[in-house]
């Protein structure tokens, strides 16, 4: 907090109600912790479709082989 | 590779973003110029919000007047931080009867309010001359970071930081669909063109829903209602109707080439309704959005050294979100289509796996 | 050459406004709609009806009877005409005298709906001539709709879909040009100068007529089979 009263300047009643009662930081852990899930969705779906994808590649070699 | 790259780039600004939306605190500003009542032409109180007027008031100073014809008043003192009493001084006659207001506070910085005070009591001539000030209008601040304060718009700034960007994602998109559509309808065979526009314009699609989302909410924040009939605003909806039409049109055909044929040629009609729509016909319309008419708009906020600390990497995060939906929405087609194509067709409907992000 | 192309839209022309009068049902059943939607406006508000409700009525009749006609699918949508016409004749020739087709039909339904409106629902919110100014309004409201919807009832008819598929890909353009009309009719009705009511029919004939010049420019590669 000492940190952010350096780095910040609490400037109007309305920072004060929300750092006071520490809601900024409420809608900052939610905020990032939605984004977050949502990295954290499409990363594991990039490593799905890699998968498939090779196998979608390997398949196809099967194929054209004579 | 690149892929996983967008992805970790995109989340990391977005993280930014979003801390610094929630953590940065607003700027002091100016509401109002009061008359005192008992003394109505003599001496007025300053209203701040977020003002520091309490300390170094010896230091405090007040000017009124358009720009180019400016003089000072006489700082009293300061009611507390918020309210800054000050003493009338009168010309003999006026440039304009609409007079702003400007306050140097070393804490502060220089505050303006526009259109402060409207005056009737002396005579008015456009034509006056005005001596210039002893010493320029002081400037600087003793204020960490902060967004600007700009009247109307208050706390509800930071939604520069969502809304903007995403527009601006929406038009990328719908430009890669754009090109992609230009490259299928030139041709007579399928190419991976018409898979990439697909993906492209739903991504453009779901962009231009949450501008329109994040629009509407700080409509009702700054104007009072969820939606105006404004210019700017309708060709916004139009625009996202037209780009839904096109994944309606999609659907409705079977035959490959055919649809591929059709929608590409809607897809350019849609582009070109946005590029009217959003980016001609506003310039030239009255608007309370801000950018276009008479608003000082955009280009007022964007001046602003911290905002632009966060804005800038706000639409470069945004867009490349954009960017890795749209290529996650691309593979996700092509693997599909694969699947169903094999012969036994792999079913792509929902997955036996636990965690598969397929649905 | 100038004349062969004259010669080619002037045909087609022609052709269509014979075999859809051959369905004479077809256009009984526009008439029909539009004339009861006014008289459904009449038994519900009646000639006691504020300035702004006539308005916003008269622009609601004409949009609705107008997709109804621009999203009947025609006598010559079928793939065998078709085909046949893509060898006789130019892409352009054929979107041209489509528009022109779909104009000077809702024109004739736009010229219906005003008599009916003066009919039923009385002209007393209009002095003098004004209403001679809202017969014009809804004259280019009718072309600058058929300009705009030609092409996607075109498409929309190739895809074999005809009239849900018209009605959504046609909506989100008949919104602006909707706007702009009422916009026009609250204008007629205040008694703006004529400045701006030109300038409001400008701004109409504009869109539709850009529509149209783009429809003109994307047909020819839905031509291709």
């Amino acid at each position: 907090m000492k940190l952010l009263s350096i780095l910040f300047l609490q400037a109007t009643p309305m920072e004060a109600v929300f750092f006071g009662s520490g809601k900024a930081w409420v809608v900052l852990a939610v905020g990032a912790t939605i984004l977050l899930g949502l990295v954290g969705w499409i990363w594991r779906a990039q490593i799905r479709l890699k998968e498939l994808e090779q196998r979608m590649k390997s398949m196809d070699a099967e194929q054209t082989k004579p | 590779m690149k892929d996983r790259v967008a992805l970790v780039a995109s989340g990391a600004l977005l993280l930014y973003v979003i801390a610094m939306t929630a953590l940065v605190p607003l700027g002091p500003g100016l509401i109002a110029l009061e008359p005192v009542e008992a003394t109505p032409l003599q001496r007025f109180e300053v209203v701040g919000l977020g003002t520091h007027f309490a300390g170094q008031t010896t230091q405090t100073r007040v000017f009124v007047g358009q720009p180019g014809a400016v003089w000072e008043w006489r700082v009293l003192e300061a009611r507390d931080n918020s309210r800054l009493l000050v003493e009338a001084v009168w010309p003999e006659k006026l440039k304009s009867k609409s007079l702003d207001v400007f306050v140097y506070h070393p804490t502060d910085g220089t505050l303006l309010l526009e259109n402060a005070l409207h005056v009737d009591h002396l005579p008015v001539d456009a034509a006056t001359a005005f001596p210039p000030l002893s010493q320029p209008i002081p400037s600087g601040d003793g204020l960490g970071l902060h967004f600007p304060f700009q009247p109307q718009i208050f706390e509800s700034i930071r939604n520069l930081l969502w809304h903007v960007p995403m527009w601006f994602t929406m038009f990328l998109l719908a430009g890669i669909g754009f090109v992609a559509s230009i490259r299928q309808l030139g041709s007579n065979r399928l190419l991976p063109a018409d898979g990439q526009a697909e993906a492209a314009s739903r991504v453009a699609l779901f962009f231009g829903l949450l501008g329109l989302i994040t629009g509407s909410i700080w409509a009702r924040f700054t104007w009072g209602t969820w939606w105006v009939d404004d210019p700017q605003l309708n060709g916004a909806l139009v625009t996202v109707l037209v780009y839904g039409g096109y994944s309606v049109l999609r659907a409705s055909l079977e035959d490959a080439m055919l649809r591929a044929r059709l929608a590409s040629a809607y897809n350019l009609f849609a582009f070109v309704i946005l590029v009217i729509l959003l980016l001609i016909l506003p310039r030239f319309s009255e608007s309370l959005h801000p950018g276009k008419g008479g608003n000082p708009g955009f280009n007022a906020y964007d001046l602003d050294s911290t905002l632009r600390l966060v804005f800038y990497p706000a639409v470069v995060g945004w867009g490349l979100l954009g960017w890795v939906l749209y290529r996650l929405g691309l593979r996700m087609d092509l693997v599909t289509r694969w699947m169903e194509s094999l012969d036994p067709p792999l079913d792509p409907g929902p997955s036996t796996t636990p965690n598969s992000p397929l649905p | 050459m100038n004349g062969r192309r004259r010669h080619g839209v002037a045909v087609l022309l022609l052709h269509t406004f014979r075999t859809e009068l051959r369905k004479a049902h077809g256009w009984m059943g526009l008439g029909l709609f539009a004339l009861s939607s006014v008289y459904a406006a009449y038994r519900s508000v009646g000639p006691r009806a504020e300035a702004g409700t006539w308005n916003a009525l008269v622009w609601l009749v004409l949009m609705f009877s107008a997709f109804n006609a621009l999203a009947r699918p025609l006598a010559d949508d079928v793939r065998e005409v078709r085909q046949y016409h893509m060898h006789l004749l130019r892409p352009q020739d054929w979107i041209v005298a489509r528009t022109l087709y779909h104009g000077i039909l809702l024109t004739a339904l736009a010229c219906c709906v005003w008599v009916a409106f003066a009919v039923f629902m009385g002209t007393t919110h209009f002095e003098g001539t004004r209403f001679f100014w809202m017969l014009l309004g809804m004259v280019v409201t009718a072309w600058s709709l058929a300009g705009a919807i030609t092409l996607l009832s075109a498409l929309a008819a190739r895809a074999g879909a005809g009239f849900g598929l018209t009605a959504v890909l046609g909506i989100p353009l008949v919104v602006p040009i909707l706007l702009l009309s009422a916009r026009f009719g609250q204008a007629v009705i205040s008694g703006l100068g004529a400045a701006e009511k030109w300038e409001s029919l400008l701004f109409l004939g504009t869109f539709g007529g850009g529509a149209a010049a783009m429809g003109f420019v994307l047909f020819p590669y839905l031509w291709r089979e």
